[in-house]
């Protein structure tokens, strides 16, 4: 094991030297870059003993890792600012569980989605004049993971260049490391204002959010392949009879005719479909059980189960309400400690009432 | 002298006696004059015998000790007053826990890529409606009667009794079907349990089919799925199996709604040989997969889950 890390360094090593010297020209790295692109897992070679010892050591090392950031005394933690008109918030980074039933207090039932909020802390911040000279921005993890999982290459200001995503690159593991935080599974920026800056190694929980509120939820929806262009797009195709040869899914005319006598760029053609980052915009949040930390989101999402998500504050203007007194810059367990349980929307059915008598 | 007995009798009892007995009363004879002393002696024999039940025993009711002699006649001491029997009164709307081994089956997971917490944190919230709503164990077969909250019914209250056809779905939204024929209209209506209009579920008769899905009802003819609104809950004891009633239906003429002859469907409870030739039996075993029961990947026993959980589900039950 020492030995395959210390090969491994030399050529991370090896190719970070490499390509920082030849970083405006990519297509010449194809020939000097030697890329570990095994499919293998870390505790391949390693005897049973060697794998409980590793799994049991990273687990404690994580679990330490959490409990001190969740410790304010050992480092201050940064001034809290109240919030005003046109401030933003962080969001959040969970993981979808599955959907459920829910009932209002009238007996009409919708869905919801349960989004799991696990082990999101705040890693890093970028000042305004980093990011983009507009906002500052607060990098957020979501999901624990062992630091040999292959990341989304993060195309940030830091990696100009595309190298194998089998592993975490080096420059996130140092991010993770200054944050003291154990590595994680998805990093998403989050456009915040100067007054909710929060320190990195916060660990942020579910009850951030309070039922009432209005939020977003990107994801990576579930890739569905090279499709054709009745499912990608849902054209209406051909009929299945009345003499039609060999026509029944086809996308039929691309385009006009004679006078631009082309096909405009951009014309829906069959194509690869899903697996790209969609929204979806104003999900009511219903419940938020505050001890595992679950949201209850309405209606559906995009992605598939325990996939990775960003949750943040609508940016719809109707659904933006000010009534609610939410957390600002984010929920402090030591200071607002004492929530309950569940928290409920006014109009949800709460399962502990007695049945519904409809007047 | 019977005639004016009778009359006495029949007068006494009228003034006292406020219950209305039915106007057709049988008589045995058919003549007139005679019909309506019968008549009169039958009521007061019947109302006699009413008067003995001691569920109507009242002030206002007669005593039946009036028809005795007079204590004191042969210089005895009076005999000691000795209260009646007190009336035993059987509730049977009660309905009694069950003490059969039974797991719901809508808490048992799917076999899916979902995480068990995600079905921990259902199931909380199952075990919290079925503490506020008594959910009886019941089987596909049973007759049932929901009572549920209805805003376009009058009395915003809705009734309704039926065969249970069908259970599905998993978790909070698990539903049953229940089907009856009203006014020769056959009626299906899928509840889902844990909703919160349903106010009550009562099992009417508790009893297991040959199947686990009755939907072929819909192509049986009509008798089969008649269950009467009124009907009374038959008693059944907590212990012990379920009775399993091996009937085996007769169907309407072909086409049905689904082929149930072919064996995906695995169908015990139909007279086949009263609807089918021989040969459209066997026209039928041309659709069935022999190498199914020998697919391993397909088997997934379920046994120590069921187990888990309902530990899990009593314990908490019982909290």
């Amino acid at each position: 094991m020492a030995a395959w890390s210390c090969r491994l360094l030399l050529q991370r090593g090896t190719r970070v030297i490499s390509l920082r010297a030849a970083a405006e020209s990519p297509s010449h790295l194809v020939g000097c870059v030697r890329s570990v692109n095994t499919t293998t897992w870390f505790d391949e070679h390693l005897t049973e003993e060697n794998q409980e010892y590793m799994r049991r050591s990273v687990a404690q090392e994580y679990r330490r890792q959490t409990a001190d950031s969740l410790n304010p005394l050992k480092d201050e933690p940064w001034r809290r600012h109240e919030w005003t008109q046109g401030s933003r918030r962080v969001g959040l980074v969970a993981v979808k569980l599955g959907m459920a039933p829910i009932w209002t207090k009238t007996g009409e039932r919708h869905v919801a989605t349960m989004l799991q909020v696990q082990d999101c802390h705040v890693v890093k911040h970028l000042s305004k004049e980093e990011f983009d000279g507009h906002t500052a921005a607060l990098l957020v993890g979501g999901k624990n993971v062992s630091p040999f999982h292959h990341l989304n290459s993060l195309l940030t200001i830091f990696s100009l260049f595309r190298h194998s995503d089998r592993q975490k690159s080096e420059e996130q593991m140092e991010m993770f490391r200054n944050a003291g935080v154990p590595p994680k599974q998805k990093l998403t920026t989050f456009k915040v204002s100067d007054n909710a800056l929060i320190k990195p190694g916060t660990p942020l929980f579910a009850a951030h959010f309070r039922p009432g509120q209005y939020v977003d939820v990107t994801a990576k929806s579930i890739g569905k392949g090279f499709q054709g262009v009745m499912k990608r797009y849902g054209f209406k195709g051909q009929p299945a009879t009345h003499g039609q040869t060999k026509t029944h899914r086809r996308p039929g005319a691309s385009g006009p005719g004679g006078d631009p006598a082309k096909v405009f760029k951009g014309k829906k053609m069959p194509g690869r479909m899903g697996n790209v980052f969609v929204t979806a915009y104003g999900l009511k949040i219903w419940r938020v059980n505050t001890k595992c930390n679950v949201l209850y989101v309405n209606g559906s999402v995009p992605g598939h189960k325990n996939c990775v998500l960003k949750i943040r504050d609508t940016i719809l203007p109707t659904r933006s309400s000010t009534l609610l007194s939410l957390p600002f810059p984010t929920y402090f367990t030591e200071e607002e400690g004492d929530l309950d349980e569940d928290l409920y929307d006014d109009n949800l059915f709460i399962h502990t009432d007695p049945s519904l008598t409809l007047t | 002298m019977e005639v004016t007995a009778a009359h006495k009798k029949s007068r006494f009892v009228d003034a006292h006696f406020p219950t209305r007995l039915p106007y057709n009363f049988p008589c045995k004879n058919g003549r007139s004059d005679m019909a309506a002393c019968a008549k009169g002696l039958h009521r007061c024999t019947f109302s006699l015998r009413l008067l003995r039940d001691p569920r109507l025993q009242n002030e206002r009711f007669v005593s039946t000790s009036l028809c005795r002699p007079a204590p004191g006649h042969n210089g005895e001491e009076p005999p000691k007053f000795s209260p009646p029997a007190k009336p035993v009164i059987i509730d049977k709307t009660q309905t009694v826990a069950s003490l059969r081994k039974f797991l719901s089956p809508e808490f048992v997971p799917p076999r899916q890529r979902t995480d068990p917490f995600k079905f921990a944190i259902e199931r909380k919230d199952m075990i919290r409606r079925r503490k506020v709503l008594h959910i009886p164990e019941f089987y596909v077969g049973s007759i049932l009667a929901v009572t549920m909250a209805d805003p376009n019914a009058s009395g915003k209250i809705n009734r309704f009794v039926g065969i249970c056809i069908q259970r599905g779905g998993k978790g909070l939204g698990a539903t049953f079907v229940l089907r009856n024929i009203i006014d020769n209209q056959g009626v299906e209506i899928c509840y889902e349990m844990y909703s919160p209009r349903i106010q009550k579920i009562d099992v009417l008769k508790l009893e297991k089919r040959l199947d686990d899905n009755l939907v072929y009802l819909r192509d049986a003819l009509s008798e089969y799925s008649t269950v009467d609104p009124e009907m009374k809950p038959v008693p059944f004891s907590p212990t012990g199996e379920v009775t399993v009633n091996k009937i085996r239906v007769r169907m309407r003429p072909k086409p049905w709604s689904k082929r149930w002859e072919r064996p995906k469907f695995n169908i015990q409870g139909i007279r086949f040989d009263l609807a089918l030739t021989p040969e459209q039996t066997e026209h039928a075993q041309k659709w069935a997969h022999p190498w199914l029961e020998y697919d391993m990947l397909r088997e997934y026993d379920t046994s120590n889950l069921e187990e888990r959980i309902l530990r899990e589900v009593q314990q908490e039950m019982s909290k």
